[in-house]
C-alpha cells in the first residue's frame, strides 16, 4: 500500500505547518486518518472497542458491506449518482437463491406463494437435496444480480433515463417482487454448503472474509490495472473526451451497473448464509451505510474519482462508527441522525474539494 | 411526416393518454369501478398525497428532487401532536407549529442545495434520515394519538357538502396553479428549470427561486400530514413511509419532468394523483394480489419516466444549432 | 444622423498577455447604423463585451453623451440604455413568446406578484406587429422555427427601448423575408434616433444597411468612416494582411496522388450540405471559414462523433461507418478537437494517462487486458520527446499543470501513439504561443512527410497559407472554393469565406476573378 502521507506530496508548492489541516482534509487517505483519530478519541470511553469479540463482530458486519460498497464505487466513479437499487437486489437475490436451494417449504406458510407447485414445493426448491444445490443457488443469485444490473445500465445508457430515478424505481420494484414471491415469509432450511459460507472458517480466516476480500482485491485490481478500469475513470471524468477517444461509453455504463448488481448479489450471499435464510426485507437499512461509506471515503459525487482502497477504509469507518455508537447506548434513530449528518458533511467536503481542485488550473 | 405529428401529440399529452387508457382498462375489467361513491373515495384518499405531490412539483420544476417528504410529514405530525397533547396549546398554534416544522425541514433542504451546493438527492436523503430520527427521538418510538376533535374534522363539510380534506386539497391546487401560472416568481421558476444559466443572464435571481421550491415542498409535506391525521387519528413510526415515492409518481404521471422546467399543478399533478389512487383502488377492485400493487405501480412509473426521457431527447435534437442559409 | 452619442477612447484589452484590442478609437452618432466588421479574432466581440459591461477594459475609457461610461456589469449597461442582442439565444423553450419577452420585468398587478397577462400579450402583440413579425405572442417558444426564435430574441431587446442596440450576427437563422423585415425595423429605429451597432459577416448587408463602418484587424481599427467610402473589396483588403510574426517551417515533401480520405455529398439538414473533397497522402489540407461556417460540425461528422443524414466517407477506398468513433480510430483516423479542456484532456489526470487515452488497448496484454504500465511510460516518453513536451514526472503531474502549448502537444501526442493515417485537427494552434505553434507545424510537416494526410481547420488565413498544400473554404455549411497552393492569396481566400453573403451583389466580372 503506497501511503501518501501529507508530507510526502510531490507537489511543487512549499509545505508549511499551516497547510497541514488542508492537506489532511484533501488527502486520499482522509478517512483512514479519521478512523484512527476517532478510535483513539473514543477508546477511553469505550475500552471494549478493541476487545477481540467486538472486533470479530465488527469484521463480520464489514464483509458484506464491503462487497456492496465496492459495487457502488464503480457506479459512483462513472455516474456520480448512487445505485439505489442495490439493497433491493440484495433482497431479491436472497429470496430467489433460497427459493431454488431450500430443502423444505412449510405448506402453511408458503402455499399462497405464486411459486407454489411450480418452483417450490414441500420438499424444497428445484435444486433441493442435490449436491449442486449451493452452487446452483449461488449461480442463480449472481445471475439475477447481473441481470438487474444490465437492466439498470440499459435504462441509463441507451434510454437516457435519469440514473437516480431508474435506481429509485428499482429500489421499490425489486423489493416488492422479493416480498411478493414468498409472501413476506423468510425462507429457511438452506443447504449446509451454503450456510458454511456465512459461518465457516478456513483456519483463522472466515469464508466470508475471504470472499469479500477476494472481491475487493479483484475490484481494486480491475480498476487500477486493466483497460476497463482506465476507461471507467475516463468515462466518469469526461464522457465527451472519452467518446472522442474511442471509448465505448455506453458499454462502460452498462458494465458498471452490472458490477454493482453482482456485488449486491455477493453481499446477499454473505448475509443470507450468515442468517441462514432467504429474507425479503434484507438490506433495507443498509443503503445509508453503503452510500455513506463511499462518500466519506472520498468517492466523489461528481464522478471520475475514487479507489476501492478508499472504500475499504470508508466501510470500516462506518462499521466502527455504528459499533461504537451502539456501545454508547445510543438508540438506533440517534445513530441514523449521526450517520446522516456525517454523510452531509462528507458531501460538503466533496463539494469543497472539487472546487479547490478546479481553481488550481494553470492555463 | 404524419407519424411524427401523432408521436408529438402523444408525447405532449401523455398524461391524458394514460388516464384514458386506465379508464378503459379498469372499465373493461370491472365496470362496477365506475361508481360515484368509488370516485369520492378515491379523491378522498388522494387528497393528502395530492398536497404532497403539488409540493414536490415545485421541486421537480427546478430540476431537483425531494425524497424527504415522508420523514418531514412524520416529524411535522409528531410536533403537531406534542404541541396539541403535551403542551396543550390551542389547535391553531399547534397547527402553525406543524407547518413551521415542515417549513424548517424544507429550508434546511433549500440551504444545503443552494448554498452548500450538495446535489438534491443526497441532501434530501440526509434530511430524510435526520428528520425521521428526530421524530422517533421526540416520540421515543411510541405512537401519537390525536383527540376526537381532530378526527372529527375529517367529517366536517365545508359549505355543507365538500369534505374538509378535499377542500384543503382544492385550495392548495388553486393557490399553486395561480402561483405557477400567473405570477412573476412562478413563471421565472419555469425559466430557471429550463435553463439556469440563461435565467441568470436574464437577471433572474435563481437562488431564492430554487430555495423557495424546497420550502414549499416542506410545508406541503406538513400540511398533507395534517390532512392524513384528520383521517386516521394516530401517528406511528410508519406514518408517511414511502409516501415520497407516491408523490413523485403522481407528479411524473401528471407530466412533470425530472429534467426540470416542465409540469403543471392543474391539470397535471392533480390528474397524476388521481391516477395513482385509481390504480391502487382499481387493482384492489379487480382482486389483484395486494403484493402485486407496488410492482404494478413501480412499472407504471418506470414507463412514465421512460416516456419523459424520450421526450427530452427529442426536444434536445430540435434545439441543435442551425447554420445553413434558410 | 445627430450628435455624437458614444465614443471609445484608446480602449485596450489583453488576455493572458495577448492584446485583443489595441487603442481602439471610434465615434458613433445618434440615429445611425454603425457596421462593425472584421474576421475571426479581430476583436469585435471583445469590444462589444466591454461596451455591454461583460468585461472591463485594461486601458482607455468610454464616453456616453460625453460622460464617462463604466459599466460594472450587464445590468449597468442595460440601465444606461445599451442592449446587446447576442448570437446565442437566451430564451426559454417552455415559456410563451410574451413571457420570454418580459421574463425579467413582468408588469404586475398593484401590490401582488400576479402578472398582467392580458397586458403582456397585448404589448407583445403590438411589439411584434410593429416589427412586422407574424408570431403569436401566446405561442410556446419550442414550437417556433429557429428564425422566429431569433426574431423573438430581437423583439425582447427592442422592448427595452434602449438608445444603443448591438446586433451580433442577427441574420444567421433568418429567412430572406425575415431578414428584410429586420432591416426595415433597423432603418426605422435609426430614423427614430436610435444607434445600432451591426456586426455581420455578410458584407453585402452591411453595405446596404450601414451609415458608417469600422473595420477591425488584430485588435486595431484599420479604417472607419461613412459607408460610401468603403467598397466590399476595400473592406476585405483592410481585413487581411495583419502584422504577422509567425515563421513557418519548410515542408519537404509534396502531396502524393493517392487519395486517402474521400468525402462525398456529406449532408446534415440545417448544418452542412453537399460536402465534397478529398485528402491525399502526404497532403496538408486546410479548412478556412468564418466562425459558424460549419467546419467543426463537418469534421465531427467525418470522424463520427456526430451523425449525418446523407453522404459517404471513404478511407483509402473503404467506406467508413458513420457515428462510430471506435471504427474511425481503427481505420486510422484521429481527431484533435477544438476545445482541449472540454473534449481533449482529462485535466486532473497524469500526463501519461492522457497520452495513453486512445492507444491504450495496444498497451494491454492480449487476454487479460492488463495495462502494461512500463511500455506505456516508455512510449509516452518517446512521443513526449518527439513533441518537445516540456514536462517532468509524466506519471504524476496532471495535465492541468501544463501550459496551453504543452497541453495541446499532449492532445496531439495521444493520437500520435496510434500512428494515424488521417489526422483531423480543429484549431490546433488556438491559445498557444508562437514557439509552440512552430513546433506544432513541424509535427504536422513530419507526419505529412511520412505519408499521413492532415485536415487542418483554422481561423487564421496566414497560418493556413504558411502550412497547407491546399485550402478549402467553407461558408454557411457549404464548400465555397478550393484553392491550390499557387493561388494562395489572403484576399482571395477571405473573399471566398465572406462570399455567401455576397452572391446577391456579385457581378459576372467578380465571379470570374474569384474562380
Amino acid at each position: 500500500m503506497n501511503l501518501k502521507l501529507p508530507w510526502h506530496s510531490k507537489s511543487a508548492e512549499p509545505y508549511t505547518l499551516r497547510d497541514l489541516p488542508r492537506r489532511v482534509l484533501l488527502s486520499e487517505y482522509f478517512v483512514l486518518y479519521l478512523t484512527i483519530v476517532y478510535v483513539i478519541l473514543l477508546l477511553p470511553f469505550i475500552p471494549w472497542l478493541l476487545n477481540p469479540m467486538n472486533i470479530k463482530n465488527i469484521l463480520s458486519n464489514a464483509w458484506p458491506l464491503l462487497a456492496l460498497a465496492m459495487g457502488q464505487t464503480f457506479v459512483l466513479i462513472v455516474i456520480g449518482v448512487p445505485d439505489l437499487s442495490q439493497t433491493s437486489i440484495m433482497a431479491l437475490t436472497s429470496v430467489v437463491g433460497a427459493v431454488v436451494m431450500s430443502n423444505y417449504f412449510d405448506p402453511v406458510l408458503f402455499s399462497k406463494s405464486p411459486l407454489w407447485g411450480s418452483l417450490i414445493a414441500e420438499n424444497g426448491g428445484i435444486f433441493a437435496g442435490t449436491s449442486l444445490a449451493t452452487l446452483g443457488g449461488v449461480v442463480v443469485m449472481l445471475s439475477v444480480g447481473l441481470l438487474i444490473g444490465l437492466f439498470n445500465g440499459i435504462s441509463v445508457a441507451l434510454f437516457k433515463m435519469p440514473p437516480f430515478m431508474v435506481t429509485l424505481v428499482g429500489w421499490n420494484l425489486w423489493a416488492a417482487i422479493a416480498t411478493f414471491l414468498p409472501k413476506s415469509e423468510n425462507i429457511r432450511h438452506l443447504p449446509e454448503g451454503f450456510v458454511a459460507i456465512g459461518s465457516g472458517n478456513i483456519g483463522p480466516i472466515s469464508i466470508a472474509m475471504l470472499v469479500a476480500l477476494l472481491l475487493a482485491v479483484s475490484g481494486h485490481f480491475v480498476l487500477s490495472k486493466t483497460l476497463f478500469g482506465k476507461r471507467v475513470y475516463a468515462t466518469g471524468l469526461n464522457p465527451k473526451a472519452a467518446k472522442v477517444c474511442g471509448i465505448p461509453t455506453k458499454r462502460i455504463i452498462i458494465a458498471v451497473y452490472m458490477v454493482s448488481g453482482l456485488c449486491a448479489a455477493v453481499g446477499s450471499i454473505l448475509y443470507s448464509a450468515r442468517l441462514e435464510m432467504g429474507r425479503p426485507t434484507m438490506g433495507s437499512t443498509l443503503l445509508l451505510d453503503i452510500i455513506g461509506a463511499n462518500i466519506i471515503a472520498g468517492i466523489s459525487l461528481y464522478g471520475g474519482k475514487g479507489k476501492v482502497s478508499w472504500t475499504f477504509f470508508g466501510v470500516f469507518f462506518f462499521i466502527i462508527l455504528a459499533n461504537s455508537l451502539n456501545h454508547l447506548n445510543l438508540p438506533f434513530y440517534m445513530i441514523d441522525i449521526v450517520k446522516g449528518s456525517i454523510i452531509c458533511l462528507a458531501a460538503v467536503l466533496d463539494v469543497v474539494r472539487t472546487r479547490a481542485s478546479e481553481r488550481r488550473v494553470y492555463t | 411526416m404524419k407519424s411524427n405529428r401523432v408521436l408529438r401529440m402523444v408525447l405532449d399529452n401523455t398524461t391524458f393518454v394514460i388516464f384514458v387508457l386506465l379508464f378503459i382498462v379498469f372499465g373493461l375489467l370491472a365496470p362496477r369501478f365506475f361508481s360515484v361513491k368509488n370516485f369520492e373515495n378515491i379523491i378522498s384518499s388522494a387528497s393528502y398525497i395530492g398536497i404532497l405531490a403539488v409540493g414536490v412539483t415545485f421541486v421537480l420544476l427546478t430540476g431537483g428532487i425531494d425524497i424527504s417528504l415522508g420523514s418531514n410529514m412524520y416529524l411535522s405530525a409528531v410536533v403537531f401532536g406534542l404541541l396539541l397533547n403535551n403542551a396543550e396549546l390551542p389547535f391553531v398554534i399547534s397547527l402553525i407549529g406543524c407547518l413551521a416544522t415542515g417549513l424548517l425541514v424544507g429550508s434546511i433542504n433549500a440551504f444545503i442545495v443552494t448554498k452548500l451546493k450538495v446535489v438534491p438527492f443526497i441532501t434530501t436523503l440526509v434530511t430524510m434520515t435526520v428528520a425521521f430520527g428526530f421524530g422517533i427521538l421526540l416520540t421515543k418510538s411510541t405512537a401519537v394519538n390525536f383527540p376526537d376533535s381532530i378526527t372529527l374534522m375529517s367529517t366536517h363539510k365545508v359549505l355543507g357538502f365538500i369534505p374538509l380534506h378535499i377542500f384543503i386539497f382544492v385550495c392548495v391546487v388553486l393557490v399553486a396553479s395561480v402561483y405557477l401560472g400567473y405570477t412573476k416568481p412562478g413563471r421565472q421558476l419555469y425559466a430557471v428549470g429550463n435553463n439556469e444559466e440563461s435565467a441568470k443572464k436574464a437577471g433572474i435571481k435563481t437562488v431564492p427561486l430554487i430555495a423557495h421550491a424546497y420550502m414549499i415542498s416542506g410545508v406541503c409535506a406538513a400540511l398533507g400530514g395534517f390532512v392524513s391525521i384528520t383521517q386516521i387519528g394516530r401517528v406511528n413510526a410508519n406514518f408517511g413511509e414511502g409516501i415520497e415515492f407516491q408523490a413523485i409518481a403522481a407528479a411524473i404521471l401528471g407530466g412533470a419532468s425530472l429534467f426540470g422546467g416542465i409540469g403543471t399543478v392543474f391539470p397535471g399533478t392533480v390528474l397524476g394523483t388521481i391516477m395513482v389512487q385509481m390504480i391502487q383502488a382499481g387493482l384492489i377492485f379487480i382482486d389483484v394480489d395486494i403484493y402485486l400493487q407496488p410492482i404494478v405501480q413501480a412499472l407504471i412509473i418506470f414507463g412514465a419516466v421512460l416516456i419523459d426521457s424520450f421526450r427530452i431527447t427529442q426536444l434536445k435534437k430540435l434545439e441543435r444549432r442551425h447554420i445553413m442559409k434558410v | 444622423m445627430g450628435d455624437k452619442i458614444l465614443e471609445f477612447v484608446d480602449i485596450t484589452r489583453s488576455f493572458f498577455g495577448v492584446k485583443a484590442l489595441e487603442k481602439i478609437n471610434l465615434q458613433l452618432k445618434e440615429g445611425e447604423i454603425f457596421g462593425l466588421i472584421g474576421e475571426n479574432g479581430a476583436g469585435k466581440s471583445t469590444l462589444m463585451n466591454i461596451l455591454g459591461g461583460i468585461l472591463p477594459q485594461d486601458e482607455g475609457c468610454m464616453l456616453l453623451d460625453t460622460q464617462e461610461y463604466k459599466p460594472g456589469g450587464p445590468s449597468d449597461a442595460s440601465a444606461a440604455g445599451i442592449e446587446f442582442i447576442h448570437q446565442e439565444l437566451n430564451l426559454f423553450m417552455n415559456l410563451t413568446v410574451a413571457e420570454n419577452i418580459y421574463i425579467h420585468n413582468f408588469p404586475t398587478m398593484q401590490g401582488t406578484p400576479i402578472i398582467r397577462k392580458r397586458e403582456i400579450i397585448k404589448r407583445a402583440k403590438d411589439l411584434l406587429e410593429s416589427l412586422g413579425m407574424e408570431i403569436q405572442p401566446t405561442a410556446l417558444l419550442e414550437t417556433l422555427a429557429p428564425g422566429e426564435r431569433q426574431m423573438v430574441e430581437i423583439a425582447k431587446a427592442l422592448s427595452m427601448d434602449a438608445r444603443i442596440y448591438i446586433f451580433d450576427e442577427p441574420t444567421t437563422s433568418l429567412t430572406a423575408k425575415e431578414t428584410t423585415g429586420l432591416f426595415n425595423i433597423l432603418k426605422r429605429l435609426r430614423n427614430e434616433g436610435k444607434t445600432i451597432i451591426y456586426i455581420s459577416h455578410i458584407l453585402g448587408d452591411v453595405e446596404d444597411l450601414a451609415d458608417s463602418v469600422a473595420v477591425l484587424r488584430d485588435g486595431k481599427v484599420m479604417g472607419s468612416g461613412p459607408i460610401q467610402d468603403f467598397s466590399i473589396d476595400k473592406m476585405i483588403s483592410l481585413m487581411v494582411g495583419g502584422s504577422f510574426k509567425q515563421i513557418f517551417p519548410e515542408k519537404k515533401s509534396i502531396p502524393q496522388k493517392e487519395k486517402l480520405l474521400e468525402i462525398q455529398e456529406l449532408s446534415q439538414s440545417g448544418t452542412v450540405k453537399d460536402i465534397n473533397f478529398s485528402l491525399h497522402k502526404g497532403e496538408i489540407l486546410g479548412v478556412f471559414g468564418l466562425m459558424g461556417a460549419g467546419r467543426t460540425e463537418m469534421a465531427r461528422m467525418v470522424f463520427g462523433v456526430d451523425p449525418y443524414s446523407d453522404g459517404e466517407v471513404y478511407i483509402e477506398g473503404e467506406k467508413l461507418p458513420k457515428s462510430n468513433p471506435m471504427a474511425s480510430i481503427e481505420k486510422g483516423l484521429a481527431f484533435v478537437t477544438e476545445d482541449r479542456r472540454e473534449e481533449g484532456l482529462l485535466m486532473d489526470v497524469p500526463i501519461v494517462d492522457n497520452l495513453g487515452m486512445v492507444a491504450l488497448p495496444d498497451f494491454c496484454r492480449n487476454y487479460t487486458k492488463i495495462v502494461n504500465g512500463k511500455q506505456l511510460n516508455e512510449e509516452a516518453e518517446h512521443v513526449s520527446e518527439r513533441l518537445h513536451l516540456k514536462a517532468t514526472n509524466l506519471d504524476v503531474m496532471p495535465a492541468k499543470s501544463l501550459s496551453g502549448g504543452n497541453q495541446q502537444k499532449v492532445v496531439i501526442g495521444k493520437w500520435l501513439l496510434k500512428t494515424p493515417r488521417v489526422l483531423i485537427m480543429d484549431e490546433p494552434t488556438r491559445g498557444i504561443d508562437v514557439g509552440a505553434k512552430y513546433e506544432v507545424f513541424n509535427i504536422i510537416n513530419d507526419l505529412a512527410d511520412k505519408g499521413a494526410g492532415i485536415l487542418m481547420i483554422s481561423s487564421e488565413v496566414e497560418e493556413l497559407i504558411g502550412v497547407c498544400d491546399r485550402i478549402v473554404v467553407m461558408s454557411r455549411g457549404e464548400i465555397m472554393d478550393v484553392f491550390e497552393k499557387e493561388k494562395f492569396t489572403q484576399e482571395a481566400i477571405m473573399r471566398s469565406a465572406f462570399r455567401q453573403g455576397m452572391i446577391a451583389t456579385a457581378t459576372e466580372g467578380d465571379e470570374d476573378e474569384i474562380k
